[in-house]
């Protein structure tokens, strides 16, 4: 099976900063990891491959610098690596990203499966994946928790709803996001990581992907945004634990044991 | 560990490289000076084990993908409850064929990154988590007489508690004590060495000047006595603990390293 993972570099901090002129992120100068919901999609696809056979390519669009995020991927298990990285791609929103990475999709050609986090830390917007369904005009199952019955061109995921889970089946090729239950992503070894250091990744412009250019960038965008500020900062945070008082201390021992304080 | 002490050999805390560090082979080579240094010097190399929580890479890998020229007597590997069961199983199986048989047993600090054991994996019963007793039990049954396990102190616990956490450490098999850093002097650690004088206890020395980093580490407000200087409280301790070791955290390489080659002497003497 052929599986490419969308990742994305994102500020690695919670004090990013907005610039007033354009509306987004300043990422200069600021520590930068990969989207941890992607984590979650790479350990998939990983498992998948390990399951069934395969290859697994690791897909982002980004400066150079997001390089780094791919060669992190490839140091836990991903075949190979694609970075998109062209001045034509700034300022796309979802819209435009999701049709640029689609096309890079359709460039590497035969893919059975692609699989994204639920969104990116930073825009919040669980808009790409679904855009890359939309423009390759695939199946697509969204807020995938697990994925079984992988074979004759189908698998069936077990997607999270806020009141519970369905089971759908899906003809591949598909797009899947996940969230993060389901799996426990694997930490890159020192081995891994030397091995990545060195693999050459190729790095392909808008014209190598056969872009538009009027449907990538700020013209290929329909998203204005208006005003954004930064999220108050959060020092605290309450946990809810119900159930009846045996269950209760149990899970406060569990919760806490779990962050160390015990 | 007695030897160790006996022969007056420090316990040098050296943090592996952060996995998302950008610059990962300066951070390698930097990682190697320190603990050739400390190797040369005859000193103890203990290695983290995701300190804090932050994601790094493991003692024994680095040892083994550099090629590090290690002494296994000298070395101690940090080892906490955040690990899948086969990353458990192969830091371990990596320290046997390593040589290493000193290895620090904590429940350490998780990350959401973090697996954390859980107590099916281990086959701890009873338990809703795994904490540093189970673990020890663990290793001691999997892989009998074959590693030195120490535990942690922490005197700036409420006493009772800690005490009893002790007590279930040592009956779980650990055979040596580190302790929380000590600023000249802490009751409770003058307490469990008299309650357990056959236990070998290492006193932990902070060696940054900044104290408020301290307060953070331990999570407990740490009396400033302005300024601090790691030395002259190094020195202290050796006089405080004579019959104890020492293991220097956060200490300068560059500033600090050096003089330790008078400071066990000058302090336990004067």
């Amino acid at each position: 099976m052929k599986i490419v993972v969308c990742i994305k570099q994102v500020p690695g901090t919670n004090d990013a900063k907005i610039d007033p002129e354009t509306k987004r992120i300043i990422r200069e100068g600021i520590k930068a990891v990969m989207n941890p919901f992607d984590t979650y999609a790479l350990e998939e696809a990983i498992r998948i491959k390990e399951k069934v056979g395969g290859e697994v390519i690791v897909l982002t669009m980004g400066p150079q610098r997001a390089e780094l995020i791919l060669r992190e991927a490839l140091s836990v298990g991903a075949d190979r690596g694609v970075l998109l990285s062209d001045r034509a791609f700034g300022g796309s929103d979802t819209w435009a990203t999701s049709y640029a990475l689609s096309k890079a999709i359709e460039k590497i050609g035969s893919v059975d499966l692609v699989i994204c986090g639920k969104q990116a830390i930073d825009g919040d917007t669980a808009q790409v994946g679904p855009g890359i369904a939309a423009h390759l005009g695939w199946l697509q199952a969204t807020y995938v928790m697990a994925i079984s019955d992988i074979g004759n061109g189908r698998l069936t995921t077990k997607r999270m709803h806020e009141d519970g889970w369905d089971r759908c089946t899906l003809v591949l090729p598909a797009v899947l996001t996940v969230v993060k239950d389901i799996n426990q992503p694997r930490i890159p070894t020192l081995k891994g990581r030397l091995a990545a250091q060195n693999v050459e990744i190729p790095l392909w412009t808008a014209m190598d992907i056969g872009a538009e250019l009027d449907k990538i960038g700020l013209n290929g965008s329909p998203t204005r945004v208006v005003k954004t500020n930064p999220p108050a900062g959060r020092s605290k945070t309450t946990l809810r634990i119900e159930g009846t008082p045996t269950e209760c201390v149990r899970k406060l021992v569990h919760e806490l044991r779990l962050r160390s304080f015990i | 560990m007695k030897q160790h002490i006996k022969n007056r050999i420090y316990h040098v805390e050296v943090l592996p490289p952060k996995q998302d560090t950008e610059k990962l082979d300066d951070d390698l080579a930097v990682f190697v000076t320190k603990f050739n240094r400390i190797m040369e010097r005859g000193f103890c190399a203990c290695i983290t084990d995701n300190a804090m929580g932050n994601l790094a890479f493991q003692g024994t890998e680095m040892i083994e993908e550099l090629n590090i020229q290690a002494k296994p007597d000298l070395v101690m590997i940090h080892l906490n409850t955040f690990h899948s069961k086969d990353n458990l199983d192969g830091i371990l199986e990596s320290c046997r064929k390593i040589g290493i048989r000193q290895l620090l047993v904590v429940t350490g600090d998780g990350s959401d990154r973090l697996p954390k054991l859980k107590p099916a994996d281990i086959g701890a019963k009873g338990v809703e988590s795994v904490s540093s007793v189970e673990l020890l039990r663990y290793i001691i049954g999997r892989w009998p007489g074959e590693f030195e396990l120490g535990v942690a102190f922490n005197p700036y616990e409420p006493e009772e508690h800690e005490f009893a956490k002790f007590e279930r450490k040592l009956a779980a098999g650990a055979t040596f004590v580190i302790t929380q850093p000590v600023i000249e002097r802490h009751p409770l650690v003058d307490k469990l060495h008299a309650l357990h004088p056959e236990v070998p206890m290492i006193v932990e020395a902070w060696m940054s000047k900044k104290l408020d980093l301290l307060s953070e580490a331990v999570g407990y407000d740490i009396p400033q006595c302005a300024p601090y200087d790691p030395i002259a409280n190094l020195k202290t301790l050796h006089r405080n603990y004579i019959d104890c070791g020492v293991y220097l955290s956060i200490i300068g390489f560059k500033t600090q390293f050096d003089l330790l080659k008078t400071t066990w002497e000058t302090g336990a003497i004067s």
